[in-house]
């Protein structure tokens, strides 16, 4: 479902699923961007060497970037970010070079103009080689809780 | 070893510049995060921060130096973001600088499902702007697993 621009409560109801959007794919470009903006310079993310050292097939994204894509779509679905009172997440599986990031979500309360919604960041991609990862699999589960204009 | 201290007190400046590079950097391109005129017309009365923002906390308060204050004594090779929770008041716009008092609020250990133990420690940082209100608090959590853990 798309949302229109100025959404009000009384057009949602609990159920409702909401529009998918896809960042990325993400590649090693924007992990730099992430580490030097959010100030996270983990070498696990950047340095080939030091990651497989630390027992990964290649470097990976910091959680924090796919949540921030997260964030972005759940602003987006419910009108800017002034509206979002609650984020509250789980990381659940990494997020590799190469992989998109799909976000969606169903609406699960509405009180009033108070609502929560139950979201998720699904990584999709080849991954590393040897992991069995699946094509699709869920990176981030989250809930976050919105209040919306009269 | 010196006694662990109960919180660290820092400033975080919420400058146009950094926001605008975190913005890019999870490709934001609500007109809000680049235009005071948007900002404004969305109720901010400066360009906002987008709401994972105050994870550049790092830049003030480096790992190194939470771990020596607050000593929760973890060990760094076998540590993962597990969870994180943000819950605003309102956003930090451009401008300001936050007043952010860090402590660890939860600290415990369980089973993992592939047996071994795994700790949780999370911090919590709250947020306050110059008039002593609370902006937003943030819970940065992290798991240790044990060196037997099968992951």
């Amino acid at each position: 479902m798309t949302l229109p621009k100025n959404v009000t409560a009384d057009a949602l109801s609990p159920g409702m699923e909401l529009e998918e959007y896809v960042y990325g794919p993400i590649d090693r470009e924007d992990i730099k961007r992430y580490a030097l903006a959010s100030g996270d310079d983990n070498p696990i993310h950047q340095d080939e060497e030091y990651a497989k050292a630390s027992g990964a097939p290649t470097v990976f994204a910091m959680g924090m970037l796919p949540a921030g894509y997260l964030a972005h779509a759940i602003s987006d679905w419910f009108g800017g970010p002034q509206h979002l009172r609650r984020y509250k997440l789980r990381f659940t599986t990494r997020v590799w070079p190469g992989d998109e990031i799909v976000c969606r979500g169903k609406i699960i309360r509405i009180d009033g103009r108070e609502l929560s919604v139950e979201v998720q960041a699904y990584r999709r991609g080849d991954g590393p080689e040897g992991l069995g990862l699946g094509r699709e699999e869920v990176a981030i589960t989250a809930q976050a809780d919105i209040e919306l204009p009269e | 070893m010196t006694e662990a201290e109960d919180k660290i007190e820092f400033e975080l400046p919420v400058t146009l510049e950094r926001i605008q590079d975190f913005a890019v950097a999870v490709d934001e391109d609500n007109p809000v995060f680049a235009d005071a005129d948007a900002a404004r017309l969305a109720g901010f009365p400066e360009i906002p921060a987008p709401p994972t923002f105050t994870v550049t906390q790092i830049f003030e308060v480096p790992r190194e130096e939470r771990e020596r204050r607050l000593g929760a004594n973890l060990n760094y090779e076998r540590v993962l973001h597990g969870e994180q929770e943000f819950l605003y008041k309102r956003l930090p716009v451009a401008g300001e600088t936050l007043k952010g008092t860090m402590r660890i609020a939860k600290d415990f250990t369980k089973e993992g499902k592939r047996g071994g133990q795994m700790r949780f420690v999370t911090y919590e940082t709250r947020f306050d702007d110059a008039s002593g209100d609370e902006v937003m608090t943030a819970l940065y959590t992290l798991i240790e697993t044990s060196k037997d853990a099968a992951s």
